[in-house]
């Protein structure tokens, strides 16, 4: 057939609007005329790119793959042997690249697995028998007993920053936030307090003194979410010490003679209960 | 397939229908109102898509493009005498840009709606002609013309973006 297609022809091809029959004889033209194939191929493009500026799927399915991706249907062992047999530039000898051997485990020097676990059980049983078991239960924050022991070491000798005698009155003077009123405990008579540094931080340092002039000193500092503990007696710093924790304040009397921080203690309706602390003994 | 599935592809495709012939460089210029404006239209057309398989189907998917293509007409117009009374020829947005949409929207409605029936929902365009109420040659003759000027606003948009390094003025900054 000779001539132009008609173009409502050229438009129904396109647009898949023809029967079977006529679809052929159209391709049949379409093979011998390069002109009318520029003009379908254009025509297709455009509903392509309208197809797809607006979203619409695809009319025909794509064609994502099998053979055209080669590598994916190749063996690995067949990769590789290409890869051996490939030119290499300029005539080069491919180099034969030895066969990986297994690397071999070293042997290890010493005591097996086992041996070492048994090694490791009775070296804790000796330190648990050189130690003594560790007393159970809540206990008061070492920082807060070195904080403690370090404030009635360096400050309790010095003069009251607030010297009263009546509690209340004092515990007034220094503010709800950081100070509880004192106890007041046989044998010891409140001098003063002074502010020290606690171990998170501002502590009140009450200072007592005994029938012979010592000073003796329970330093009252503020903290958060603190568990309760018993009391727990020690010494630190050359000092006998008893700290424990509760109402949100952590406690801590510190004086050179034990009863005088057994009294403290009890003044302070802390835990009768004291606990011998190796922890503290070994300051 | 299912019916529940045929039934969603005739409503996405009457929604993306419905997205391109609306945007225009006239009416309506972003896809927010575009997207109000097709939501209207589709609860009133879509009411005539059934779940049927078959002829049945296909007779009522050409009845929602019609009453769709018929409410944004009706729109179109109304909004054309509020302005200046031709609601037929949208002028060309005179951007130059590549893509088909603008090419598309640039279209008057009369070539828009007819191209995008066939191209994008895929109508035959005996089909498209019921859709549009036309003669069967009217609608060639419209898809003749509306691919005509997709073309040549296409190899514009092209030549445009070829010819840039020329028409650039850019001064040599050392």
């Amino acid at each position: 057939m000779t001539g132009r297609a008609d173009p409502a022809e050229t438009l129904a091809y396109v647009d898949d609007c023809l029967d079977a029959a006529a679809r052929g004889e159209f391709e049949t033209r379409l093979k011998a005329d390069p002109e009318l194939r520029r003009e379908v191929a254009q025509w297709e493009s455009q509903n392509r790119a309208i197809r797809a500026a607006f979203g619409a799927p695809s009319r025909n399915a794509l064609d994502l793959g099998g053979a055209s991706n080669e590598n994916a249907v190749r063996q690995p062992s067949e990769a590789a042997r290409s890869l051996e047999g490939a030119a290499r530039p300029f005539g080069q000898p491919r180099k034969k690249r030895a066969t990986a051997r297994p690397v071999a485990k070293p042997r290890r020097a010493g005591p097996g697995p086992a041996a070492r676990r048994v090694f490791g059980a009775i070296a804790l049983a000796a330190a648990i028998v050189w130690a003594g078991l560790p007393a159970l239960g809540p206990r008061p924050p070492a920082a807060l007993v070195a904080a403690g022991a370090s404030a009635a070491r360096a400050l309790a000798d010095l003069p009251a920053e607030f010297a009263a005698g009546d509690p209340a009155a004092l515990a007034q003077r220094i503010g709800p936030r950081l100070a509880l009123t004192p106890p007041l405990a046989p044998g010891l008579q409140l001098v003063g307090a002074r502010l020290a540094s606690g171990s998170q931080t501002t502590a009140t340092l009450y200072l007592y003194e005994n029938s012979h002039g010592a000073r003796v000193a329970l330093m009252i500092e503020p903290l958060d979410e603190i568990t309760a503990a018993p009391a727990r007696r020690g010494e630190a710093d050359g000092l006998s010490v008893a700290a424990w924790t509760g109402a949100g304040y952590g406690f801590v009397a510190a004086a050179r003679d034990d009863a005088d921080v057994a009294a403290l203690v009890a003044a302070a309706g802390a835990d009768d209960e004291f606990l011998a602390d190796a922890s503290l003994q070994r300051r | 397939m299912s019916s529940v599935r045929e039934w969603s592809d005739d409503a996405g495709a009457l929604r993306r229908f419905g997205l391109a012939l609306v945007r225009d460089d006239r009416y309506v210029f972003d896809d927010v109102a575009a997207s109000a404006l097709i939501e209207k239209l589709f609860r009133q057309a879509s009411l005539t898509l059934v779940d049927g398989p078959g002829a049945d189907r296909r007779a009522a998917r050409v009845r929602a493009f019609a009453q769709f293509v018929r409410l944004y007409r009706r729109h179109a117009r109304r909004l054309a005498v509020d302005e200046d009374g031709g609601w037929i020829e949208t002028p060309p947005s005179g951007r130059s840009c590549g893509s088909a949409a603008v090419g598309v929207r640039s279209l008057p409605l009369e070539l828009r709606e007819a191209l995008l029936l066939v191209a994008l929902a895929g109508f035959t365009h005996r089909e498209a002609a019921e859709a549009l109420d036309l003669p069967l040659a009217v609608v060639i003759d419209r898809l003749l013309r509306a691919r005509a000027r997709l073309a040549a606003h296409m190899a514009a948009s092209r030549d445009a973006v070829v010819a840039w390094p020329q028409n650039a003025h850019l001064r040599i900054v050392k």
